[in-house]
């Protein structure tokens, strides 16, 4: 059931659920760094919604968004940023290795690029045992700058690997832009000149990315290759801060950590317009709607947080 | 029968009882650039063969996907210097595989370069320095016997592994020496049992140690004769033993690291063994390791058998 309400109260939960980490995170209660992914909902949404059974996904130091979509629930995973037994990994990976092998979740990475080349091994190993499996790798717009990018798309592709590379481009690497960093690089041209097909989605409609990246999946599966989508995102959470330097304020990106201006709000939107997911889902709602849809997940995620 | 062969016989045997195991690498079956180490091994194998691309990094972690894909592998590759550039996924990939409790083997299986011509990368021979990086179990070899017993014992073991042979010995004939005792896990083995002295060898120096323990024998002078193939947790319970009662060692490292685990084992012996002889043959840095020059340890067997006897031998 991929309907429209249920998809966007999947996407207001994981918003909700990375609030409830965010205040916690304000009061100082985590000892490890944290990667929040506002902004990021409608694309984990439509990945969670696209896996098959057989399904693999790889991760990255981001991958809050992912773990909430496929887990379902808050507790586990925020007991184990708390580092408890009863996290998810039993406190062993923290955040961002955070990886669930229960909900196909195989791997995550805290360092970019990597985990490219073992969702190429685990691709391979599927190959090899004749699994039906797709691999679902999420990488970003930094990764594509290490050398390991390069390697395992070549692998991929050289291999026959049924592999969805997703691209989150945010612009972002800690504090820099791309534009700040290096020169452009146009990965629907890196991609072609290596036989993988490339595809861009962006504007966060959620029934678009499920059906994107669903006919991306077929495609992947019926001519064993990987393919690639880039999403142009935004990671929402940023601020200014007032400094005597800069007294009007100076943007500070989000990169990790807690978003101090990010606050429970009856309906959490943290943009107006689309780069905020939840605001493209006033599309299909009414104010009133959402509130309501937001006041009962608030509820339950309060109640399981107990 | 040469190193190089028998390493290959070795591998071949175990290779072709595996229902399906996945080898990968360069040159695999032509092995033109292993020396003849992979030659035929696609043949015996039942499962794949893959000739790959360059990519060192990206292959070290398809063999961690692999692994946690239930899928055993072995990687081959040219010079363990090339190893460098999987050091990522030696140290955070396999930090978090490590966690896990494995189904399938990954062996590395790189040469190390230690003829000394290649120059610079042959700087890089201390095979236990290269695997305390990460952590990493890893066997040297350098006979017929503990080749045989390491590859059968770790190739295709449930989990990772380093094994590195070195290419130094590839076409030299393949020594023949009778294991008297070793350590469970193999870290360490034992070939001669004297009471003048104990030689213990590390890295790929049990060559020197066996000709060292020939001229000592045909002087009257009989040794114990250990080789050290895995640094891992520093039991050498058997060894100290042998120290303490012969009180005189010879310790042979032919590495050029400058963080060395038979300093780690001296410190161990100083500790626990009262020594009336302490003779150390190991290389004295130089400027020379990066440039294309051989490799041999020049070693005057007669003037360790004059100090182990105090006395001039004519």
């Amino acid at each position: 059931m991929n309907n429209i309400k249920q998809i966007s109260e999947e996407i207001i939960r994981l918003r909700l659920s990375q609030i409830q980490v965010n205040e916690r995170y304000k009061n100082g209660e985590f000892k490890i760094p944290i990667h929040l992914a506002l902004g990021h909902e409608s694309l984990a949404v439509a990945v969670d919604r696209s896996m098959g059974e057989e399904d693999h996904l790889f991760l990255t130091h981001r991958n809050i968004h992912y773990n909430l979509a496929r887990l379902g629930t808050l507790g586990a995973e925020m007991a184990e940023y708390y580092l408890k037994d009863s996290g998810i990994a039993n406190g062993h990976l923290g955040s961002m290795n955070l990886s669930n092998p229960a909900k196909n979740i195989v791997y995550s990475s805290s360092i970019l690029g990597n985990n490219l080349a073992v969702a190429s091994g685990y691709a391979l190993g599927n190959k090899a045992n004749k699994n039906n499996g797709v691999v679902f790798l999420v990488t970003g717009d930094g990764a594509m700058e290490e050398g390991s990018f390069y390697e395992s798309l070549v692998f991929m592709k050289s291999n026959d690997l049924n592999i969805i590379i997703i691209v989150e481009n945010n612009s972002w690497s800690l504090g820099t832009k791309i534009d700040e960093r290096r020169c452009e690089i146009d990965l629907s041209k890196l991609t072609n000149s290596i036989g993988i097909e490339y595809f861009s989605l962006n504007g966060n409609n959620p029934i678009d990315y499920v059906q994107q990246v669903r006919s991306h999946r077929t495609k992947s599966l019926e001519n064993n290759t990987p393919v690639l989508i880039e999403v142009q995102l935004t990671t929402l959470g940023h601020w200014n801060m007032k400094t005597e330097e800069y007294p009007a304020g100076k943007f500070i990106n989000y990169h990790a950590g807690p978003a101090p201006e990010v606050e429970i709000e009856k309906y959490p939107l943290i943009s107006n317009s689309n780069e905020d997911p939840l605001f493209v889902l006033k599309q299909y709602f009414s104010e009133r709607e959402l509130m309501d849809i937001s006041s009962k997940i608030l509820k339950q995620l309060e109640s399981e947080l107990l | 029968m040469k190193y190089v062969q028998f390493v290959n016989s070795v591998l071949k045997s175990i290779i072709q009882k595996e229902n399906k195991l996945i080898l990968f690498g360069q040159n695999i079956n032509a092995a033109s650039c292993l020396s003849g180490l992979t030659r035929g091994l696609g043949n015996v194998n039942n499962g794949p063969t893959i000739n790959t691309q360059n990519s060192e990094n990206t292959l070290v972690g398809v063999g961690f996907g692999l692994m946690l894909n239930n899928t055993s592998s072995i990687f081959f590759m040219k010079q363990m210097d090339f190893l460098l550039l999987g050091i990522d996924h030696l140290v955070n990939t396999y930090n978090i595989i490590r966690q896990k409790e494995p189904t399938a083997s990954f062996t590395i299986f790189p040469i190390n370069v230690d003829s000394g011509y290649e120059g610079p990368q042959s700087a890089l021979n201390n095979f236990n320095d290269f695997c305390s990086i990460a952590g990493i179990d890893g066997y040297s070899f350098t006979n017929r016997n503990d080749t045989e017993q390491i590859l059968s014992k770790y190739l295709v073991l449930p989990g990772f592994r380093i094994l590195s042979p070195s290419q130094r010995l590839l076409q030299k004939d393949m020594l023949e020496l009778k294991v008297l005792n070793k350590h469970s896990n193999l870290w360490y083995f034992q070939y001669e049992k004297g009471s003048a002295a104990s030689i213990v060898c590390f890295n790929y120096s049990l060559p020197y140690g066996v000709t060292l323990h020939e001229e000592l024998s045909r002087k009257n002078i009989h040794s114990s004769l250990f080789s050290v193939n895995s640094y891992s947790e520093f039991d050498y319970s058997d060894i100290i033993k042998d120290i303490s009662k012969t009180k005189k060692l010879v310790l042979i490292d032919d590495s050029k690291s400058r963080n060395r685990v038979s300093d780690k084992f001296l410190n161990l012996v100083y500790k626990t063994c009262k020594l009336d002889k302490n003779i150390i043959i190991d290389r004295k840095y130089s400027e020379d390791q990066y440039f294309p020059r051989h490799d041999q340890l020049d070693i005057d067997y007669m003037a360790v058998a004059e100090q182990l006897s105090g006395k001039k031998i004519n």
